[in-house]
Parts: C-alpha cells; structure tokens; sequence
C-alpha cells in the first residue's frame, strides 16, 4: 500500500495537489462556513427574540418616579399625617479616577451627611453609577450638597455626574403620638406598615411614574431618541371619622387616668357615633410618636438593656410590636359588669324578664359545686330589674342568665356581633373568645356569663354592642375611615353606615337606656353621672383570671356609657387594663375619666345640655363687659347677666371688673366692680375648698370674696369636692372664679 | 512553451527547479494538463490588468471597503465617549488602508519567486521578533512598537510560517511523504514557536499556527496517516480531559467559555460580559438587522467593538442577511485565492497562495467562532474589518502577493 501510494505521488504531485486543496476547501468553506453560518442562523433566528429582549433589559433605565402619598386629615380637615419633600442622595462613582477626588469627595459628604468617612470612601471606589449614600434629607443639607457639587465641578472637571439628587418624599406627623394607633405609620419605601397607613395604603400610595430611557453602558442617555413618561400619580387622600379635638381631650384624660390608677397595661378610650357606627375617637395609651416610630420608651430601653445581649433583639422586637398594636381591636378582655346591659337587654328583649321581675340576693350562689359571690357580701336582698342594675348584683343576673338559657344566651351574643370581628377598617382586629368553640356552654359558664366574665371580646366589640343598646338596637360596623378623596377633590370612596342586624326592639333599647340613666342619677355610679347632660352607662371591674401576675390579684376596670340618655348620640368605653393604684375598680377607676372626657366632648359635639333644676344655680355663664360704664348702669347690666355685683372704691365709672369680661363664672355669682385704681389692690386669700359639700363650698367662696365654677357631680347630697383649681392659701383678687371639682360618694366594687 | 522565455527572464534561483518540475510534468502527464490550461486561457480582462486576477483584486477591495464603513459604524460611539473624537479609528484606519492597497498593488508586480530563497531568514526573523516581544515591558508581549505602528509579532510569525512551509514543501516536494520530512519540521516549527507564543501568552496565535502548520504539511504532501495518527491522539486527549472533567475545568478557566449567557458569580458575569454582549448583539439583529448605523450594543455595552467583535455589530446591524452576504464574499475570496493560486506555474507559489488564502478563511472561521461563544474568547481578528494598522497593511500585503501569483500564472498563459 505505502509502495503503491509513493509511486503515485511520484507520478503526480499536481494531481495530489488538487485533490487535497478540494478537501481544503471542503473543509474551510463547506464545513467552516457553513458551521459558521448555522451558529449565526440558529443565535440571530431561533434565538434572537430572547437575545434581543435580553439586550433591550440593559439599554432601557427603568427610572421610577416617587407618588406623593396622600394626606390623612381628621374629621375637621386638620391635617394628621402629610407627606413633604425630601432628596435621596445617590452617587456615581465610577466618574471618579483619582485617589484625590475620592478622599475630597467622601471627606466632604461624610461631614454634610454625617456618615462614617470609612463607609463613604469605600462607596466612592465602586465601579458603578448608582450608590445610595443617604435617603430622606432635609431640604438644607439638600442646599450644602449642591453647593458641593458645584465646587467639585470647579475644582475637577468633568465631575460633574457624581453626585445626584433624587426626589423623595418623607411622612410628617403633625401630632406626633395622637391617634398613633389609628393613623399608624410608614416605612422606608413609604409603604404603610401599621394603621390606616397599612389598611388603605393601595389608596394613598398612588401610582408612581416611570421614565424609560436608552442608556449606554455608562448611563448617560443614548443620541437616538428613546424615551417614554408615565407621570406620577399622587396617592388619594383620607379623611378619617376621628374629631383631632375629641382625641386629643380622650388622650389626655386617659393619660391622666393611666399616671393616677398606676396602670400597668395601658389604657383603652373608644368614642363612637351611635347612630351611624363613626368612630370619633380611638385612644390607646401610652400611643408612641409616629414620626419616630423605632423609639421605644425609657422603660423599654431599660428592661431590654437589662437583657443578656442574645435576647435583645426578639426582646426589642417584641417591644416595639407591643408598643405599635392597637389594644382597642387586637386585645381581648372579660367585659365583667359592663355586659350586663346586654343580659338585661337579652332577657328583656326575649321577654323572660321585665321591670317588674323580683330577685333576691343572699351574698351568693351555689351553682353545682361552685359558689359564686356578689361583690356585696352581705347581699342585696330583694330586688327589681333596674336595682339590680343599679347594684350591679351578680346572683340576680346568674338568675337573669339562666332565665334567657344557654342557646338563646349564646344567640344573642352572636347576635350583638361578639362572636365576629366587627370590620372596623384597621387591620389586626382579634376574634372573641367564647366558652366552647360551637357556642355550647355548662350551667357554670353561663353564669359567669351573665356577668361578663371568663369570655374575651375586643374593646370595639363592647362599644359596638353598647351603641347597639342605646340606638334602637342596631348594630353597626364601626369605621374610621369617612371618605377617600383623589388629588383632585373627586370623591373616591365615602363610607356609609352599615347596619348589620336588628339585636333587640326599639322598645327594649328605650327600656335600657332609661335603667342605664338612673344607673347614673340615682343608682350606685354616681362617678357616671355628667352634670347638665342625660348619661346612661355602666361600670365593670372584670378579674383576670388565670392571668395575674407577680403576685398580683389583676383586674380590668372599664366603664361604657352613652349620652344623651333620651336620643343617644355618642357611646364611650374607657378601660384601663391592670390598674395597680389605690383602687382597681371602674367605678372609681374608668368612671371619673369617662365623666371628664365626655363633659368636654359633649358640649364640643353640640349636644344639647338639660340641666335639672337644681342644677341650673351651678351652671355656668359669661360674664359680660362692665368696664367703662357708670356704676349704675353696670349694675343693673350685671344684674341682668344674673349676677350681684360689689362695688370696690368711690369712682362713678367702672375702672376694672372681676372676674373680667368673657370669664364663665355660675349665675347668681358676684362681679366685683372697681372704680378707683386703691381699691384694686386689694387681694383676698383663697381658703380650702377641697372635702366639702356642695353647699358648704358655697358658703365659704362667698365669705371669702370668690366666685366657684363647680364641675363634676353636684347633683348628689353625698357629692364631695376634689379639686380645686387655685390652692389654697394663694392671694387673689377679689371675686376670681375657683374651679371646684365634686364626685358621688358611693362606689359600687362591682 | 512560449511564456517560458519571459518567466526565464525573470527568474531566480529557482527557475531550473521550476523547470525541471514543469517538464517532468509535462512529459509524463502531458493529457491531464492541457484542458486546465485551455480553461485559463480566454479570459479578455486578464489583459488589462496585465495578468492581474481581476476578480480577486475586486473581492479584496469590496472587502476593504464593507470593513471600512462597519469598522467606522462599530467604533465611533467608543470613539466619542473615550477619545472624544468618532473618527478616531476610522481616519487611522483609511491611512493604513491606503497605505496597505498601495504595498498590495506594488507587491503584486514583485516576483513572489524571490521568497524562495529567503523564505528560511524570514522565518529566522520572525523567532526573532517572537524572542524580542518577550522581553519588552508589559504584561502580554504581544506587540513590537516600529515606529508609529505596532506590530503583531505573531502576524509575522504565521506569514513566515506559510512561506517557509511553501518554500520546503516545494524544494521537498518528492520526499514530502517521509516523516523526516514533513512531520519532523512540523513538529519542530511548530513546537518552538508553540512555545514562545505561550510564553507571550497568545494562546489563539498558537491555535492559528497549528492549524496553518496542518494545512501547509497536508498540501505540501504529508502523508495523510500521519494526520490521522494526530488526529486521534487529539481526541483522545480531548476525550481524556472530558472523561475526567478536565475539559469542563478547563472551560471555566477559560474565561467561562460557553457560560456566557450563565450566571454564576459576579466575577465570572464581569468576565464573560464582552461575550455575552456579543451573543445580544448578535441576536439583536435579527433577519434583516437594526439598520446601519443603528446597534446599541456598540454604546459601550461591547466594549471594543471596532476590535475582534466587530462582526457582532454587523450582525446587530444588518442581520444575519447582511452577515451571510459578507461570508459569502469572504468565501468567494478564499476560493477565488486557492484556485487562482493553483493555476500557478511553480509549486511554490501554489503552496504559498493556498496557505495564505487559507488564512483568511481560518481567521474568519475562528473569529466568529469565538464571537458567538463556540471558542473561547482569546483575541482573532477579523481580516478586513477589525482595527488594526500593522495587520491590516500586512494583510493586503499578503493579498499582494497572491495577485502576484495570479498575475505570473496568467502571464504565462498568455
């Protein structure tokens, strides 16, 4: 073979030649290109769709443009939360070639932006264009910064892409820690986290912009034209059922109750319309400041310091969870006593009772082998319905109780919405938690039942269910949230009332709020009472059992009422969880506040004042202008107002008067009228006013030349004085008004 | 044969050797010559062009001209954005052109016979520039500075490697078939100069050179077993490597070929990011392409488009229409330039046309091989279209003396 094949060669090298270079360009041109020419066919046919989508996602900036988010206003139109502008500062790096201007740069922002200038430098040696260094500045580090950027554009040139502001917006909380439960707050990316914030964030958030660019690779925009604007739209706004005025009165009374009973477990106010289910006012305190909303308070701090280091951050956590969560709808409690309108209601309404019924009270019942005590020991006796209202007696409501039966019980509290969330448009609201999960109950439970223990149910549940008492018997769905306005004013979304059901006849809520009013006129919760207006309502002091802490008999002490009694308009629940105080009971505890918050916002609401005749010498009225008028005249003005008058120095004009003109002082009270300037100097003493009777602080303001303004129950014989507003001992001048503060005797211990 | 006067005329050293081959031939296949001569004979344009090959000058040319208009569509958003001047690389590049169709025209006169002789010092040259490199500043020697221009030195390397194949395999065209004389060089030449250029690094240029080695032995007269004997050894080893995971490690170490379109790690997608945008822009294009003038890719995405990637950009450009077309004239060039060659009347300059027209097709082969991900991105150019001063120049000067080839081939038919 290799013989043969030499002989050929021999023969003909051209002929090899030839038949080798075909072979060649076999291989080069059939099979190189044309391998060659299938790899292009198959990446620019088969695979350029995707290639090419592939290379569009990098040549096209996507960039957003920020919505403003909308602003939640009160009932009023005042403003609670509000988003302003603010810069984020983004930097370009690679535009950087030297050491110099790296250090120039970092040192400089490091300062404007009071960074770390390690954490900068290191940012300023990135190969990218895009690092944000800080978001959210203030619009006078927004100035430092530009004045920077022109001097590196001086001092270096052509760098003047590294640093760029973009647009921004950050929340503003006028009110820092009003209504922080309600309103809640946002994060980061301006996303609502809690609250309102959280619960209509897809309204308010709007829809951001986007602005769609060619770019090279350095991102500066492509020569060709590639652009496309989708504009901003800005979030809608909310304006919220809540009155800022009416919160702000509940917040601070309810801090005060809070500091004064020693409560461990904060404190719950929900103040709500009756008749249409607005809730006016949502307190949880202590709240925390929404515009800080990461700042747990120093007792926080303190306990999570004293943590080993492991556990401080799930401890932290777990404060701020704690801090941020919403008592008046996440948290559950034994209503106690205060659900004993709704077992009268119940038992009324299915007609097992009526205000006729007889009960009697021993001290206690023995139901199998518990026995169950009234809180009176001794016993109430004999009782009608409203006294065993009126004495809060748990024998007579275990009988009321096993009068309506276990179904019926438990169909009626499915039926006052205890059972369901109510949907009130916030978000974490708890579900109740009854006896057995089908309703089912022993005879036991049912009557604890009655009186309001070992079931939990969420304090808007409660009030829901008292509004449903006092209005007819609706029940309605509780919301914040009146109405969703767009950027423009249209209105997006309002909210009307919903009524869910019919819980009891018209008849039996008339039957209810008249019992609930004497409750507070006559009955034992004075504490309820509100004088010049028709209160009904109804003290709790629930046990937490089972719950009790460091040694501590716990307890829950709340009160719900509603006003006017006659036509109620607004329903109120105050509940303080865990009082440690002197006293751990709502009538002494939660009543007090719910007479303070609601005798300021019932003549905020408008609602007609009905004083009772007695009462009337107490009310208060304005003084009017004396000033300038001859003693004559001003006396007889002033007699007109109903007011005597004491005349102080031999002038005939009226020089000054006391109380000066505008002040509220009581009818009947004195104006003291000076016509020289001698007689002005003289100042009188004010004595103790704190102790007495109603009459017996009358009597010794007007030996002392003081007029009183009398606030708190006056109404009762066994009223006794607070408070007084000047103390005594300080020297005044004559005829200044002493705002002197009464409250009923009796307490039930119910 | 008449035309044998005016070849004597000119003739050097080797027109005895010339002679002897063409009689020999002549008396003993005398039946297989005369219809390929007949084949060559009328062609009227021949005349004008005084024996040049007008059909390959006209490629060539269509060539310079489609690479010069994408070279100046490819480079001037870099050029711009870096230089601050679009017409940076086109202006250098049209000076070399003209430069390079002036030596090629010029070269095309000169009697590519003269070679012969020194085709052994050109080769002695080129070890020494690939010596020099090695010990000039940088971290790649690859480049020798002369004057304005940089030089390649392993451009000079692979031409003198064609000559001097050319010049042995027509001075041993009968004892081509002994491994003494075919494998034995091969081996050598290709082993040293393997060598050198691993130490520059430029593993393509190594690539090239084993491949143009093949191809000259193979034409010169190898014996076909002993490249089947290679061809084996290769795959097994390549087997091997793949058996025992070698290759796969070997692909990612080579610059994550392959993986281009893969995410792996941030430093590898830094890595294959030139190829990657290759493989967008090629995609890009589509059927019939963005238009010319109208890749994006070439904003800085492709980083050096007017480089070895610039076909990616006329993929991007003109779609795989347009990307086809040029193949086709880069084939019909190489055709053009092994048949024309072929028709030469010495086996030398058959040798010699041949391995430099081979070339061109390899290059181009390799080139968008390693544009579309299938070799590992190791820096060929594209003859014609990548920037390039020295390379251009050098190639049209190659291309010169295949129209020299041309030009003595029709001559003596004449």
């Amino acid at each position: 073979m290799a013989k043969k094949r030499r002989k050929r060669t021999d023969k003909g090298i051209s002929q090899v030649l030839r038949m080798r270079t075909t072979i060649l360009i076999l291989l080069i041109l059939v099979i190189g290109f044309g391998a060659v020419s299938v790899r292009l066919a198959y990446l620019q046919l088969v695979q350029g769709t995707y290639l090419q989508e592939k290379a569009v996602e990098q040549q096209l900036v996507d960039t957003t443009v920020n919505s403003k988010r909308g602003t939640i206003y009160d009932a009023k139109g005042k403003v609670l939360a509000q988003s302003a502008s603010v810069w984020k500062v983004v930097l370009a790096p690679a535009y950087m070639e030297t050491k110099e201007q790296r250090e120039f740069v970092a040192e400089r922002l490091s300062k404007i932006l009071d960074l770390k200038y390690k954490d900068v430098y290191k940012k300023t040696k990135q190969k990218t264009y895009y690092v944000v260094l800080k978001r959210k500045i203030e619009s006078d580090e927004r100035e430092k910064i530009l004045a920077l950027c022109e001097e590196i554009n001086k001092k270096f040139d052509g760098l003047s892409n590294v640093i760029t502001l973009f647009d921004d917006y950050r929340r503003y909380y006028p009110y820092n820690d009003l209504a922080s439960s309600v309103i809640g707050f946002t994060g980061s990316d301006d996303q609502g986290l809690e609250g309102v914030e959280f619960q209509y964030d897809k309204y308010l958030t709007g829809t951001p912009g986007r602005i769609i660019t060619a770019r090279n690779a350095n991102q500066t925009d492509m020569p060709f034209q590639y652009e496309q604007n989708v504009a901003a739209k800005d979030g809608d706004n909310i304006t919220l059922t809540i009155d800022e005025t009416i919160q702000s009165v509940a917040e601070k009374y309810m801090k005060k109750g809070l500091a004064d009973n020693e409560v461990v477990n904060r404190g719950v106010c929900i103040i709500m319309n009756v008749n249409t289910g607005a809730i006016l006012s949502m307190v949880t305190v202590d709240g925390y400041d929404l515009n800080n909303p990461y700042d747990l308070s120093e007792t926080d701090l303190a306990s999570i310091k004293a943590l080993p280091e492991k556990k401080r951050a799930t401890a932290e956590s777990a404060a701020l969870g704690a801090m941020w969560r919403n008592k008046a709808i996440a948290d559950t409690y034994y209503p106690g006593s205060v659900f004993k309108m709704c077992t009268a209601s119940m038992a009324l309404n299915e007609g097992v009772v009526n205000p006729n019924s007889h009960f009697y009270c021993s001290g206690s019942v023995s139901i199998y082998d518990h026995t169950i005590h009234c809180h009176f020991k001794s016993g109430h006796g004999g009782q009608n319905l409203f006294q065993a209202i009126a004495n809060s007696c748990n024998p007579a409501f275990i009988d009321i109780g096993a009068r309506v039966g276990a179904s019926k019980f438990y169909k009626y509290y499915q039926a006052f919405g205890f059972s369901e969330p109510t949907g009130i448009d916030l978000p974490g609201e708890s579900d109740d938690l009854f006896f057995n999960e089908d309703g089912t109950m022993s005879q036991t439970d049912l009557a604890v039942a009655s009186f309001g223990q070992n079931f939990s149910i969420t304090p808007i549940q409660m009030v829901t269910a008292c509004a449903a008492v006092a209005n007819g018997g609706k029940v309605l769905q509780p919301y914040v949230v009146q109405k969703i306005t767009d950027a423009d004013g249209n209105v997006v979304k309002n909210t009307e009332t919903t009524v869910k059901r019919q819980v009891i006849s018209t008849d039996v809520s008339k039957q209810m709020c008249s019992f609930l009013e004497q409750n507070t006129t006559k009955g034992g919760v004075n504490n309820g009472y509100i004088s010049g207006y028709r209160v009904g309502g109804k003290t709790g002091t629930s046990e937490k059992i089972g719950q009790s802490q460091h040694g501590y008999e716990d307890y829950i002490a709340s009160f719900c009422g509603f006003a006017p009694a006659d036509k109620p308009e607004v329903a109120c629940l105050v509940f303080f969880d865990t009082p440690r105080g002197a006293s751990y009971y709502g009538s002494q505890v939660s009543a007090p506040v719910f007479v303070n918050i609601m005798s300021e916002v019932l003549p905020y609401l408008e609602i007609q004042a009905a004083y009772s005749g007695g009462e009337k010498k107490y009310v208060d009225t304005v003084a009017g202008s004396y000033v300038g008028l001859s003693v004559k005249k001003a006396k007889s003005a002033a007699k007109k107002d109903g007011f005597t008058t004491t005349v102080k120095g031999s002038g005939k004009t009226v020089i000054a008067q006391m109380p000066s003109s505008a002040t509220k002082i009581p009818v009947d009270g004195n104006v003291v009228l000076y016509t020289d300037k001698e007689s002005k100097k003289n100042k009188v003493t004010v004595p103790e006013l704190e102790g007495y009777s109603v009459s017996t602080v009358n009597s010794i303001a007007a030996s002392a030349g003081l007029n009183i303004s009398f606030t708190g129950v006056t109404s009762s014989s066994s009223a006794v004085s607070k408070t007084q507003s000047i103390s005594p001992g300080e020297k005044v001048d004559e005829g200044t008004v002493v705002t002197v503060e009464f409250s009923g005797g009796t307490v039930v211990h119910d | 044969m008449q035309p044998q006067v005016e070849v004597m005329r000119r003739a050097d050293v080797n027109k005895l050797y010339d002679e002897k081959v063409n009689n020999r031939r002549r008396g003993r296949r005398p039946e297989k010559q005369q219809p390929e001569r007949k084949k060559k004979v009328h062609r009227p344009l021949l005349e004008r062009g005084m024996g040049l090959d007008l059909p390959f000058l006209l490629l060539v040319l269509v060539l310079v001209i489609i690479g010069m208009i994408m070279m100046f569509s490819a480079s001037y958003p870099s050029a711009y954005y870096k230089l601050n001047d679009s017409y940076f690389y086109v202006r250098r590049q049209l000076i070399y052109a003209v430069i390079g169709l002036a030596a090629m025209i010029g070269i095309s006169f000169f009697n590519y016979n003269k070679l012969h002789k020194v085709a052994p010092l050109i080769l002695g040259f080129a070890y020494l520039t690939l010596v020099v490199v090695l010990f000039l500043p940088g971290n790649v020697h690859r480049w020798i500075e002369v004057g304005p221009i940089n030089i390649q030195a392993s451009e000079i390397m692979k031409f003198a490697l064609i000559l001097f194949f050319a010049h042995w395999g027509s001075l041993y065209y009968d004892k081509m078939q002994y491994a003494k004389y075919s494998v034995l060089p091969g081996i050598l030449i290709f082993g040293s100069t393997a060598a050198l250029l691993l130490l520059e690094p430029h593993y393509s240029g190594i690539v090239i050179t084993a491949i143009l080695t093949v191809v000259m032995l193979y034409i010169g007269g190898m014996r076909v077993q002993y490249l089947i004997a290679g061809g084996i050894l290769l795959l097994v080893a390549i087997f091997g490597a793949w058996v025992t995971g070698v290759l796969t490690y070997a692909m990612q170490r080579m610059d994550g070929w392959g993986q281009a379109l893969v995410y792996t790690t941030e430093e590898m997608w830094q890595t294959t990011w030139q190829t990657r945008n290759s493989l967008y822009s090629i995609g890009s294009g589509g059927l019939f392409g963005l238009g010319l003038g109208q890749s994006r890719q070439k904003y800085l995405y492709l980083p050096e488009p007017q480089n070895d990637f610039i076909f990616a950009i006329v993929c991007e450009e003109l779609g795989f229409i347009g990307a086809f077309i040029i193949l086709l004239i880069f084939a019909l060039l190489v055709w053009r330039g092994i048949t024309l060659s072929l028709r030469s009347k010495d086996r030398f300059g058959r040798l010699l046309g041949i391995g430099l027209s081979s070339q061109i097709g390899i290059q181009v082969i390799l080139n968008i091989l390693v544009i579309t991900d299938w070799l590992p991105n190791t820096g060929i150019s594209l003859p014609f279209f990548s920037y390039g001063g020295s390379s251009l120049i050098m190639l049209l000067m190659q291309m010169g003396l295949i129209l020299s080839i041309s030009r003595t081939a029709n001559i003596e038919k004449q």
